[in-house]
Protein backbone atom coordinates (compact mmCIF):
# COMPACT_ATOMS: atom_id res chain seq x y z
CA UNK A 1 0.00 0.00 0.00
CA UNK A 2 1.53 3.47 -1.02
CA UNK A 3 0.47 6.72 0.22
CA UNK A 4 -1.27 7.69 -2.82
CA UNK A 5 -4.09 4.80 -2.36
CA UNK A 6 -7.18 6.56 -2.44
CA UNK A 7 -9.10 6.36 0.84
CA UNK A 8 -12.17 5.76 -0.81
CA UNK A 9 -13.32 4.91 -4.65
CA UNK A 10 -16.87 5.02 -5.89
CA UNK A 11 -16.86 2.93 -8.74
CA UNK A 12 -20.55 3.99 -10.59
CA UNK A 13 -21.55 2.23 -7.24
CA UNK A 14 -25.57 1.43 -6.74
CA UNK A 15 -27.22 1.32 -3.52
CA UNK A 16 -30.40 -0.81 -2.37
CA UNK A 17 -32.01 -1.62 0.66
CA UNK A 18 -33.84 -5.36 0.02
CA UNK A 19 -35.44 -4.71 -3.81
CA UNK A 20 -35.55 -0.84 -3.60
CA UNK A 21 -32.64 0.71 -5.35
CA UNK A 22 -32.22 4.50 -2.88
CA UNK A 23 -28.61 5.45 -4.61
CA UNK A 24 -27.50 5.23 -7.94
CA UNK A 25 -24.43 5.60 -10.07
CA UNK A 26 -22.09 7.82 -7.41
CA UNK A 27 -18.37 7.84 -8.91
CA UNK A 28 -15.59 9.50 -7.57
CA UNK A 29 -12.31 9.43 -5.37
CA UNK A 30 -11.45 10.48 -1.94
CA UNK A 31 -7.42 10.61 -1.25
CA UNK A 32 -6.21 10.62 2.12
CA UNK A 33 -6.12 14.14 3.74
CA UNK A 34 -8.82 15.15 1.69
CA UNK A 35 -12.43 16.03 2.87
CA UNK A 36 -15.58 15.49 0.53
CA UNK A 37 -18.93 17.14 1.62
CA UNK A 38 -21.78 14.93 1.26
CA UNK A 39 -25.02 17.58 -0.12
CA UNK A 40 -28.68 17.17 -1.02
CA UNK A 41 -32.24 17.21 0.17
CA UNK A 42 -33.19 14.97 3.18
CA UNK A 43 -34.14 11.26 1.88
CA UNK A 44 -31.44 11.99 -0.73
CA UNK A 45 -29.06 9.05 0.35
CA UNK A 46 -26.02 10.66 2.33
CA UNK A 47 -26.71 8.38 5.59
CA UNK A 48 -27.36 5.14 3.27
CA UNK A 49 -24.14 6.66 1.25
CA UNK A 50 -22.17 6.22 4.72
CA UNK A 51 -23.99 2.96 6.00
CA UNK A 52 -22.41 1.34 2.38
CA UNK A 53 -18.94 2.99 2.95
CA UNK A 54 -19.05 1.04 6.45
CA UNK A 55 -20.58 -2.35 4.15
CA UNK A 56 -24.22 -2.18 6.15
CA UNK A 57 -25.67 -1.58 3.06
CA UNK A 58 -25.49 -3.53 -0.27
CA UNK A 59 -23.49 -2.43 -3.17
CA UNK A 60 -25.78 -3.64 -5.87
CA UNK A 61 -24.13 -1.97 -9.05
CA UNK A 62 -20.80 -0.90 -9.61
CA UNK A 63 -18.46 -0.96 -6.77
CA UNK A 64 -17.29 0.89 -3.35
CA UNK A 65 -13.16 0.04 -2.29
CA UNK A 66 -12.71 1.81 1.25
CA UNK A 67 -8.78 2.02 1.47
CA UNK A 68 -8.11 -0.61 -1.44
CA UNK A 69 -10.61 -3.38 0.36
CA UNK A 70 -14.06 -4.34 0.26
CA UNK A 71 -16.31 -2.26 2.88
CA UNK A 72 -16.86 -4.66 5.41
CA UNK A 73 -13.03 -5.43 5.15
CA UNK A 74 -11.59 -2.01 5.72
CA UNK A 75 -14.27 -1.29 9.33
CA UNK A 76 -11.20 -1.36 11.44
CA UNK A 77 -9.95 1.79 9.84
CA UNK A 78 -12.89 3.46 9.37
CA UNK A 79 -14.68 5.09 12.31
CA UNK A 80 -18.43 6.47 11.86
CA UNK A 81 -19.27 9.34 13.83
CA UNK A 82 -23.04 9.21 14.64
CA UNK A 83 -25.32 12.63 15.31
CA UNK A 84 -25.08 13.04 19.08
CA UNK A 85 -28.49 13.87 19.42
CA UNK A 86 -29.83 10.08 18.23
CA UNK A 87 -28.17 8.91 21.28
CA UNK A 88 -29.72 8.40 24.35
CA UNK A 89 -29.02 11.04 27.06
CA UNK A 90 -29.89 9.02 30.20
CA UNK A 91 -27.45 6.86 29.38
CA UNK A 92 -25.19 6.05 32.81
CA UNK A 93 -21.78 6.42 30.29
CA UNK A 94 -19.17 9.15 30.89
CA UNK A 95 -17.92 10.92 28.15
CA UNK A 96 -14.56 9.26 28.82
CA UNK A 97 -16.03 5.72 28.87
CA UNK A 98 -17.80 6.60 25.75
CA UNK A 99 -14.07 7.93 24.05
CA UNK A 100 -12.59 4.62 25.28
CA UNK A 101 -15.44 2.35 23.47
CA UNK A 102 -13.42 3.64 20.36
CA UNK A 103 -10.58 0.91 21.70
CA UNK A 104 -12.75 -1.46 22.13
CA UNK A 105 -12.18 -3.54 18.62
CA UNK A 106 -8.60 -2.63 19.52
CA UNK A 107 -8.91 -4.30 22.75
CA UNK A 108 -10.54 -7.48 21.51
CA UNK A 109 -13.38 -9.68 23.30
CA UNK A 110 -12.68 -10.84 26.67
CA UNK A 111 -10.12 -8.45 27.46
CA UNK A 112 -10.26 -5.40 29.93
CA UNK A 113 -9.19 -2.02 28.14
CA UNK A 114 -5.53 -1.31 29.32
CA UNK A 115 -3.18 1.51 30.54
CA UNK A 116 -2.20 2.29 26.42
CA UNK A 117 -6.10 2.57 25.74
CA UNK A 118 -6.73 4.69 28.42
CA UNK A 119 -3.83 6.87 27.46
CA UNK A 120 -4.97 7.00 23.93
CA UNK A 121 -8.60 7.58 25.26
CA UNK A 122 -7.24 10.81 27.06
CA UNK A 123 -5.51 12.36 24.31
CA UNK A 124 -8.37 11.89 22.08
CA UNK A 125 -10.52 13.56 24.42
CA UNK A 126 -7.66 16.41 25.22
CA UNK A 127 -7.97 16.76 21.12
CA UNK A 128 -11.59 17.77 21.39
CA UNK A 129 -10.40 20.55 24.07
CA UNK A 130 -12.34 18.45 26.62
CA UNK A 131 -9.77 16.76 29.06
CA UNK A 132 -11.75 18.10 32.05
CA UNK A 133 -14.71 16.58 31.06
CA UNK A 134 -13.43 12.90 31.38
CA UNK A 135 -15.52 12.08 34.48
CA UNK A 136 -18.61 13.74 33.56
CA UNK A 137 -21.94 11.68 32.26
CA UNK A 138 -22.19 12.07 29.03
CA UNK A 139 -26.02 13.49 28.45
CA UNK A 140 -25.34 16.36 31.04
CA UNK A 141 -22.38 17.54 28.19
CA UNK A 142 -24.04 20.39 25.75
CA UNK A 143 -25.13 19.08 22.12
CA UNK A 144 -21.78 20.26 20.42
CA UNK A 145 -19.69 18.73 23.51
CA UNK A 146 -21.37 15.35 22.80
CA UNK A 147 -20.47 15.44 19.12
CA UNK A 148 -17.05 16.44 20.41
CA UNK A 149 -16.63 13.85 22.39
CA UNK A 150 -17.58 10.96 19.62
CA UNK A 151 -15.51 12.57 17.72
CA UNK A 152 -12.70 12.04 20.00
CA UNK A 153 -14.33 8.25 19.91
CA UNK A 154 -13.36 8.24 16.59
CA UNK A 155 -9.88 9.32 16.74
CA UNK A 156 -9.17 6.91 19.64
CA UNK A 157 -9.32 4.37 16.96
CA UNK A 158 -6.91 6.21 14.89
CA UNK A 159 -8.89 5.93 11.61
CA UNK A 160 -7.45 6.50 8.16
CA UNK A 161 -11.51 7.38 7.45
CA UNK A 162 -14.02 8.99 9.01
CA UNK A 163 -17.16 9.38 7.85
CA UNK A 164 -19.70 12.04 10.08
CA UNK A 165 -23.45 11.89 9.89
CA UNK A 166 -24.61 15.89 10.04
CA UNK A 167 -21.85 16.71 12.48
CA UNK A 168 -22.41 20.20 12.64
CA UNK A 169 -26.22 20.26 13.62
CA UNK A 170 -27.23 22.25 17.03
CA UNK A 171 -23.82 23.11 17.76
CA UNK A 172 -22.97 25.91 19.10
CA UNK A 173 -19.65 28.36 17.93
CA UNK A 174 -16.87 27.16 20.51
CA UNK A 175 -17.73 23.32 19.41
CA UNK A 176 -17.84 23.81 15.88
CA UNK A 177 -14.33 25.58 16.66
CA UNK A 178 -13.06 22.76 18.35
CA UNK A 179 -14.46 20.27 15.86
CA UNK A 180 -12.79 21.64 12.63
CA UNK A 181 -9.50 22.13 14.36
CA UNK A 182 -9.85 18.99 15.58
CA UNK A 183 -10.86 17.58 12.14
CA UNK A 184 -8.05 19.69 10.15
CA UNK A 185 -5.58 17.96 12.79
CA UNK A 186 -6.77 14.23 11.48
CA UNK A 187 -6.29 15.49 7.76
CA UNK A 188 -2.96 16.82 8.24
CA UNK A 189 -1.94 13.47 9.70
CA UNK A 190 -3.60 11.78 6.52
CA UNK A 191 -6.91 10.92 7.33
CA UNK A 192 -9.57 11.05 4.74
CA UNK A 193 -12.97 12.74 5.73
CA UNK A 194 -16.47 12.38 4.55
CA UNK A 195 -19.21 14.59 5.88
CA UNK A 196 -22.54 14.29 5.32
CA UNK A 197 -24.45 18.05 6.14
CA UNK A 198 -27.28 20.28 5.15
CA UNK A 199 -24.76 23.10 6.35
CA UNK A 200 -23.50 24.58 3.00
CA UNK A 201 -21.28 27.28 4.53
CA UNK A 202 -19.41 24.86 6.26
CA UNK A 203 -18.90 22.63 3.50
CA UNK A 204 -17.28 25.63 2.18
CA UNK A 205 -15.22 25.74 4.94
CA UNK A 206 -14.41 22.36 6.07
CA UNK A 207 -14.19 20.14 2.91
CA UNK A 208 -12.27 20.24 -0.32
CA UNK A 209 -14.83 18.68 -2.39
CA UNK A 210 -18.33 18.07 -2.63
CA UNK A 211 -20.71 14.85 -3.69
CA UNK A 212 -24.44 16.74 -4.36
CA UNK A 213 -27.08 14.14 -3.89
CA UNK A 214 -30.30 13.69 -4.57
CA UNK A 215 -31.00 9.77 -5.25
CA UNK A 216 -28.06 9.81 -7.60
CA UNK A 217 -25.56 11.91 -8.13
CA UNK A 218 -25.63 15.44 -9.72
CA UNK A 219 -22.24 16.35 -9.31
CA UNK A 220 -19.15 15.29 -7.64
CA UNK A 221 -15.63 17.59 -7.79
CA UNK A 222 -14.02 20.70 -6.19
CA UNK A 223 -16.43 22.67 -3.85
CA UNK A 224 -16.01 25.58 -5.44
CA UNK A 225 -17.37 24.28 -8.76
CA UNK A 226 -19.89 22.27 -7.08
CA UNK A 227 -21.82 24.55 -5.17
CA UNK A 228 -23.17 26.68 -7.23
CA UNK A 229 -26.79 28.10 -7.79
CA UNK A 230 -27.57 25.83 -10.96
CA UNK A 231 -26.55 22.23 -9.53
CA UNK A 232 -27.90 23.36 -6.22
CA UNK A 233 -31.43 23.60 -7.93
CA UNK A 234 -30.18 20.29 -9.97
CA UNK A 235 -30.07 18.66 -6.35
CA UNK A 236 -32.24 20.13 -4.67
CA UNK A 237 -35.28 20.97 -7.35
CA UNK A 238 -37.68 23.80 -6.75
CA UNK A 239 -36.59 23.91 -2.97
CA UNK A 240 -33.62 25.58 -3.07
CA UNK A 241 -33.24 28.98 -2.07
CA UNK A 242 -30.34 30.87 -2.64
CA UNK A 243 -28.89 34.01 -0.79
CA UNK A 244 -25.92 36.48 -1.45
CA UNK A 245 -23.23 33.75 -1.30
CA UNK A 246 -24.72 31.62 1.82
CA UNK A 247 -26.32 29.42 0.13
CA UNK A 248 -29.34 28.24 2.38
CA UNK A 249 -31.21 25.47 1.33
CA UNK A 250 -34.18 23.28 2.15
CA UNK B 1 -33.34 -7.17 63.61
CA UNK B 2 -34.79 -10.95 65.05
CA UNK B 3 -37.87 -10.25 62.31
CA UNK B 4 -35.25 -10.56 59.65
CA UNK B 5 -32.93 -13.18 60.85
CA UNK B 6 -35.47 -15.48 63.11
CA UNK B 7 -37.82 -16.67 59.88
CA UNK B 8 -35.07 -18.53 58.48
CA UNK B 9 -34.19 -20.73 61.68
CA UNK B 10 -36.23 -23.70 59.78
CA UNK B 11 -34.73 -25.86 57.10
CA UNK B 12 -37.42 -25.09 54.21
CA UNK B 13 -37.37 -21.01 55.29
CA UNK B 14 -32.88 -21.19 55.11
CA UNK B 15 -33.80 -23.00 51.45
CA UNK B 16 -36.54 -20.21 50.25
CA UNK B 17 -33.50 -17.57 51.39
CA UNK B 18 -31.10 -19.04 49.74
CA UNK B 19 -33.16 -18.97 46.25
CA UNK B 20 -34.83 -15.31 47.23
CA UNK B 21 -30.89 -14.31 47.38
CA UNK B 22 -29.18 -16.01 44.40
CA UNK B 23 -32.34 -14.84 42.43
CA UNK B 24 -32.06 -11.22 43.44
CA UNK B 25 -28.13 -11.14 42.90
CA UNK B 26 -28.02 -12.46 39.36
CA UNK B 27 -31.86 -10.87 38.28
CA UNK B 28 -30.71 -7.71 39.65
CA UNK B 29 -27.48 -7.81 37.42
CA UNK B 30 -29.13 -9.01 34.29
CA UNK B 31 -32.08 -5.68 34.89
CA UNK B 32 -29.68 -3.41 34.74
CA UNK B 33 -28.59 -4.22 31.22
CA UNK B 34 -33.06 -4.78 30.85
CA UNK B 35 -33.22 -1.48 31.99
CA UNK B 36 -30.56 -0.15 29.86
CA UNK B 37 -31.81 -1.51 26.63
CA UNK B 38 -35.42 -0.97 27.26
CA UNK B 39 -36.12 -4.68 26.94
CA UNK B 40 -38.91 -4.64 29.55
CA UNK B 41 -41.37 -5.95 27.31
CA UNK B 42 -38.88 -8.52 25.94
CA UNK B 43 -38.39 -9.60 29.31
CA UNK B 44 -42.03 -10.05 29.74
CA UNK B 45 -42.49 -11.67 26.68
CA UNK B 46 -40.24 -14.35 27.53
CA UNK B 47 -41.70 -15.11 30.78
CA UNK B 48 -44.63 -15.98 29.12
CA UNK B 49 -43.11 -17.99 26.31
CA UNK B 50 -41.62 -19.89 28.64
CA UNK B 51 -44.86 -20.83 30.49
CA UNK B 52 -45.75 -24.34 27.87
CA UNK B 53 -41.73 -25.05 28.44
CA UNK B 54 -42.46 -25.18 31.88
CA UNK B 55 -45.98 -27.25 31.47
CA UNK B 56 -44.59 -29.44 28.85
CA UNK B 57 -41.73 -30.22 31.29
CA UNK B 58 -43.69 -31.54 33.55
CA UNK B 59 -46.08 -33.45 31.90
CA UNK B 60 -43.04 -35.23 30.67
CA UNK B 61 -41.11 -35.92 33.75
CA UNK B 62 -42.36 -34.22 36.61
CA UNK B 63 -40.92 -31.87 38.91
CA UNK B 64 -37.70 -32.22 37.76
CA UNK B 65 -38.19 -32.22 34.12
CA UNK B 66 -39.72 -28.61 34.88
CA UNK B 67 -36.38 -26.41 34.38
CA UNK B 68 -35.40 -28.51 30.88
CA UNK B 69 -38.58 -28.15 29.34
CA UNK B 70 -38.79 -23.74 30.55
CA UNK B 71 -35.30 -24.09 29.00
CA UNK B 72 -36.16 -25.60 25.44
CA UNK B 73 -38.96 -23.20 25.09
CA UNK B 74 -36.62 -20.08 26.23
CA UNK B 75 -33.71 -20.82 24.20
CA UNK B 76 -36.91 -21.39 21.47
CA UNK B 77 -38.46 -18.10 22.15
CA UNK B 78 -35.17 -16.30 22.10
CA UNK B 79 -34.33 -17.23 18.66
CA UNK B 80 -38.16 -16.37 17.03
CA UNK B 81 -38.35 -13.36 19.29
CA UNK B 82 -34.67 -11.88 18.29
CA UNK B 83 -35.17 -12.81 14.47
CA UNK B 84 -39.16 -11.06 14.31
CA UNK B 85 -37.43 -8.53 15.73
CA UNK B 86 -34.97 -7.65 12.98
CA UNK B 87 -37.79 -7.58 10.41
CA UNK B 88 -39.06 -3.96 9.90
CA UNK B 89 -42.23 -4.41 8.56
CA UNK B 90 -44.21 -5.45 11.66
CA UNK B 91 -43.52 -3.42 14.84
CA UNK B 92 -41.63 -4.67 17.60
CA UNK B 93 -44.49 -4.38 19.73
CA UNK B 94 -47.09 -6.26 17.86
CA UNK B 95 -44.15 -9.26 17.18
CA UNK B 96 -43.95 -9.70 20.58
CA UNK B 97 -47.91 -9.62 21.89
CA UNK B 98 -48.46 -12.44 19.37
CA UNK B 99 -45.70 -14.59 20.42
CA UNK B 100 -46.26 -14.10 24.07
CA UNK B 101 -50.41 -14.97 23.87
CA UNK B 102 -49.53 -17.23 21.53
CA UNK B 103 -46.60 -19.34 23.25
CA UNK B 104 -49.07 -18.04 26.47
CA UNK B 105 -52.33 -20.19 25.27
CA UNK B 106 -50.31 -23.13 24.12
CA UNK B 107 -49.27 -23.86 27.74
CA UNK B 108 -53.16 -22.97 29.11
CA UNK B 109 -54.12 -25.66 26.95
CA UNK B 110 -51.78 -28.06 28.19
CA UNK B 111 -52.11 -27.62 31.39
CA UNK B 112 -56.19 -27.03 31.68
CA UNK B 113 -56.24 -31.34 30.41
CA UNK B 114 -54.91 -31.98 33.55
CA UNK B 115 -57.50 -33.01 36.59
CA UNK B 116 -55.59 -30.53 39.08
CA UNK B 117 -55.86 -27.86 36.43
CA UNK B 118 -56.32 -24.68 39.03
CA UNK B 119 -53.79 -25.77 41.64
CA UNK B 120 -50.64 -26.36 38.59
CA UNK B 121 -51.91 -23.26 37.34
CA UNK B 122 -51.33 -21.66 40.30
CA UNK B 123 -48.27 -23.32 41.10
CA UNK B 124 -46.72 -22.66 37.47
CA UNK B 125 -47.54 -19.12 37.48
CA UNK B 126 -46.71 -18.11 40.61
CA UNK B 127 -44.10 -20.07 41.49
CA UNK B 128 -43.52 -22.41 45.29
CA UNK B 129 -40.78 -20.88 47.17
CA UNK B 130 -41.13 -22.46 50.07
CA UNK B 131 -40.74 -25.96 48.55
CA UNK B 132 -37.42 -25.61 46.92
CA UNK B 133 -35.19 -28.54 47.69
CA UNK B 134 -31.69 -28.81 47.47
CA UNK B 135 -31.50 -29.77 44.09
CA UNK B 136 -33.51 -27.03 42.98
CA UNK B 137 -30.71 -24.43 44.78
CA UNK B 138 -28.12 -26.13 42.93
CA UNK B 139 -29.77 -25.82 39.99
CA UNK B 140 -30.90 -21.84 40.48
CA UNK B 141 -26.94 -21.21 41.36
CA UNK B 142 -25.78 -22.99 37.90
CA UNK B 143 -28.29 -20.87 35.86
CA UNK B 144 -27.83 -17.96 37.51
CA UNK B 145 -23.70 -18.82 36.83
CA UNK B 146 -24.43 -18.65 33.14
CA UNK B 147 -26.31 -15.90 33.29
CA UNK B 148 -23.47 -13.92 35.02
CA UNK B 149 -20.04 -15.51 33.52
CA UNK B 150 -22.06 -14.28 29.80
CA UNK B 151 -22.41 -10.94 30.96
CA UNK B 152 -19.29 -10.38 32.98
CA UNK B 153 -17.57 -11.98 29.11
CA UNK B 154 -19.39 -9.71 26.73
CA UNK B 155 -19.95 -6.65 29.16
CA UNK B 156 -18.34 -3.96 27.14
CA UNK B 157 -19.67 -5.10 24.19
CA UNK B 158 -22.93 -5.10 25.46
CA UNK B 159 -22.80 -1.88 26.95
CA UNK B 160 -21.20 -0.15 23.60
CA UNK B 161 -24.06 -1.86 22.03
CA UNK B 162 -26.58 -0.59 24.07
CA UNK B 163 -25.28 2.97 24.12
CA UNK B 164 -24.74 3.32 19.95
CA UNK B 165 -26.59 0.61 18.34
CA UNK B 166 -24.94 2.38 15.15
CA UNK B 167 -21.67 2.63 16.46
CA UNK B 168 -21.23 -0.45 17.07
CA UNK B 169 -22.67 -2.10 14.02
CA UNK B 170 -20.32 0.23 12.29
CA UNK B 171 -17.30 -1.17 13.79
CA UNK B 172 -18.07 -4.45 13.06
CA UNK B 173 -19.71 -5.85 15.82
CA UNK B 174 -22.69 -8.71 15.51
CA UNK B 175 -25.53 -6.67 16.94
CA UNK B 176 -27.88 -9.37 16.51
CA UNK B 177 -25.72 -12.31 17.82
CA UNK B 178 -25.03 -10.00 20.70
CA UNK B 179 -28.99 -9.06 21.07
CA UNK B 180 -29.52 -12.92 21.02
CA UNK B 181 -27.03 -13.31 23.94
CA UNK B 182 -28.66 -10.97 26.16
CA UNK B 183 -31.84 -12.32 25.70
CA UNK B 184 -30.91 -16.23 26.23
CA UNK B 185 -29.00 -14.11 29.65
CA UNK B 186 -32.75 -12.63 30.36
CA UNK B 187 -34.18 -16.30 29.63
CA UNK B 188 -32.15 -18.24 31.49
CA UNK B 189 -33.44 -16.03 34.90
CA UNK B 190 -36.49 -16.56 33.78
CA UNK B 191 -35.68 -20.32 33.69
CA UNK B 192 -33.81 -20.21 37.04
CA UNK B 193 -36.85 -18.25 39.17
CA UNK B 194 -39.81 -20.17 37.65
CA UNK B 195 -40.00 -22.82 40.37
CA UNK B 196 -39.67 -20.22 43.35
CA UNK B 197 -41.25 -17.34 41.80
CA UNK B 198 -43.37 -18.57 38.81
CA UNK B 199 -43.08 -16.94 35.39
CA UNK B 200 -45.38 -14.12 35.79
CA UNK B 201 -43.65 -12.46 38.64
CA UNK B 202 -40.43 -13.19 37.39
CA UNK B 203 -40.98 -10.07 35.42
CA UNK B 204 -40.34 -8.11 38.43
CA UNK B 205 -37.04 -9.19 39.48
CA UNK B 206 -35.81 -8.56 35.66
CA UNK B 207 -36.97 -4.80 35.86
CA UNK B 208 -37.53 -3.21 39.29
CA UNK B 209 -33.83 -3.93 40.72
CA UNK B 210 -32.40 -2.43 37.47
CA UNK B 211 -34.92 1.25 37.73
CA UNK B 212 -34.60 1.14 41.54
CA UNK B 213 -30.78 1.66 41.29
CA UNK B 214 -30.28 3.44 38.13
CA UNK B 215 -32.32 6.26 40.28
CA UNK B 216 -29.50 6.22 42.64
CA UNK B 217 -26.35 6.51 40.53
CA UNK B 218 -24.78 7.71 37.12
CA UNK B 219 -22.46 5.48 37.32
CA UNK B 220 -22.89 1.95 35.56
CA UNK B 221 -20.55 0.09 37.96
CA UNK B 222 -22.35 1.34 40.80
CA UNK B 223 -25.61 0.86 39.57
CA UNK B 224 -25.07 -3.04 39.34
CA UNK B 225 -23.52 -3.69 42.64
CA UNK B 226 -27.09 -1.42 44.12
CA UNK B 227 -28.97 -3.44 41.60
CA UNK B 228 -27.62 -6.42 43.01
CA UNK B 229 -28.21 -5.63 46.53
CA UNK B 230 -31.82 -4.27 45.88
CA UNK B 231 -32.36 -7.59 44.23
CA UNK B 232 -31.46 -9.10 47.43
CA UNK B 233 -32.89 -6.98 49.91
CA UNK B 234 -36.00 -7.60 47.96
CA UNK B 235 -35.93 -11.17 48.38
CA UNK B 236 -34.97 -11.05 51.96
CA UNK B 237 -37.28 -8.80 53.04
CA UNK B 238 -40.53 -10.50 51.32
CA UNK B 239 -40.07 -13.61 52.45
CA UNK B 240 -39.28 -12.53 56.18
CA UNK B 241 -42.25 -10.15 55.84
CA UNK B 242 -44.57 -13.23 54.45
CA UNK B 243 -43.80 -15.61 57.06
CA UNK B 244 -44.14 -12.67 59.59
CA UNK B 245 -47.98 -12.27 58.46
CA UNK B 246 -48.31 -15.77 58.39
CA UNK B 247 -47.51 -16.96 61.66
CA UNK B 248 -47.74 -13.87 64.27
CA UNK B 249 -50.81 -12.40 62.26
CA UNK B 250 -52.57 -15.43 60.91
CA UNK B 251 -52.87 -13.12 57.60
CA UNK B 252 -51.15 -15.71 55.04
CA UNK B 253 -49.07 -13.51 52.27
CA UNK B 254 -48.49 -15.32 49.20
CA UNK B 255 -44.30 -15.38 49.62
CA UNK B 256 -43.03 -15.04 45.83
CA UNK B 257 -46.10 -11.37 45.47
CA UNK B 258 -45.22 -10.64 48.55
CA UNK B 259 -41.14 -10.33 47.48
CA UNK B 260 -42.56 -8.29 44.52
CA UNK B 261 -43.60 -6.35 46.69
CA UNK B 262 -40.62 -5.24 49.12
CA UNK B 263 -38.97 -4.71 45.67
CA UNK B 264 -41.77 -2.06 44.33
CA UNK B 265 -41.72 -1.13 47.81
CA UNK B 266 -37.93 -0.59 47.46
CA UNK B 267 -38.14 1.17 43.82
CA UNK B 268 -40.58 3.45 45.97
CA UNK B 269 -37.56 3.58 48.59
CA UNK B 270 -35.34 4.57 45.73
CA UNK B 271 -37.25 7.08 43.77
CA UNK B 272 -37.40 9.02 46.89
CA UNK B 273 -33.58 9.23 47.71
CA UNK B 274 -33.05 10.04 44.27
CA UNK B 275 -35.37 12.69 44.18
CA UNK B 276 -34.03 14.27 47.07
CA UNK B 277 -30.45 13.70 45.98
CA UNK B 278 -31.05 15.66 42.31
CA UNK B 279 -32.76 18.65 44.03
CA UNK B 280 -30.12 18.89 46.13
CA UNK B 281 -27.37 19.11 43.59
CA UNK B 282 -29.40 21.36 41.57
CA UNK B 283 -29.68 23.66 44.69
CA UNK B 284 -25.87 23.56 45.13
CA UNK B 285 -25.77 24.34 41.39
CA UNK B 286 -27.36 27.61 41.56
CA UNK B 287 -25.48 28.74 45.20
CA UNK B 288 -22.09 27.43 44.29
Amino acid sequence: MDGSEPALRFDHASLAYGRVRVVEEVDGVVRPGESVALIGPNGAGKSTLLRAVLGLVAVVGGRIEVLGRTPARARRDVAYIPQADTLDAEFPVTAGQVVLMGRYREVGWLRRPGARDRGIAAEALDAVGLADRAGDRFGTLSGGQRQRVLLARAIAQRPRLLLLDEPFNGVDAVSQDALLAALAKLRADGAAVVVSTHDLALAHLACDEVCLLNRHQVAFGPTEDILTPELLRAAYGGQALITDGAVVAH
Amino acid sequence: MSLLVEPFASPFMARALAVALLLGVVGGVVSVFVVLRRLAFVSDTLTHTVFPGVVVGFLVAGTNGIVWGALAFAVLSVVLLTVLSTHARITEDASLAILLTGFFSVGVILVSRRPSYTADLTAFLFGRILTVDMRQIVVTAILGAVALLTLAALRKELVFRAFDPAGAAARGYPVVALDLALNLVVALVVVAAVRAVGTVLVIALLVVPGAAARLLSDRLAAIVVLAAAIGALGGWLGLAASYQASIEHGLRLASGATVVLALVALYGVAAAVGTVRSSARRRGRVTP
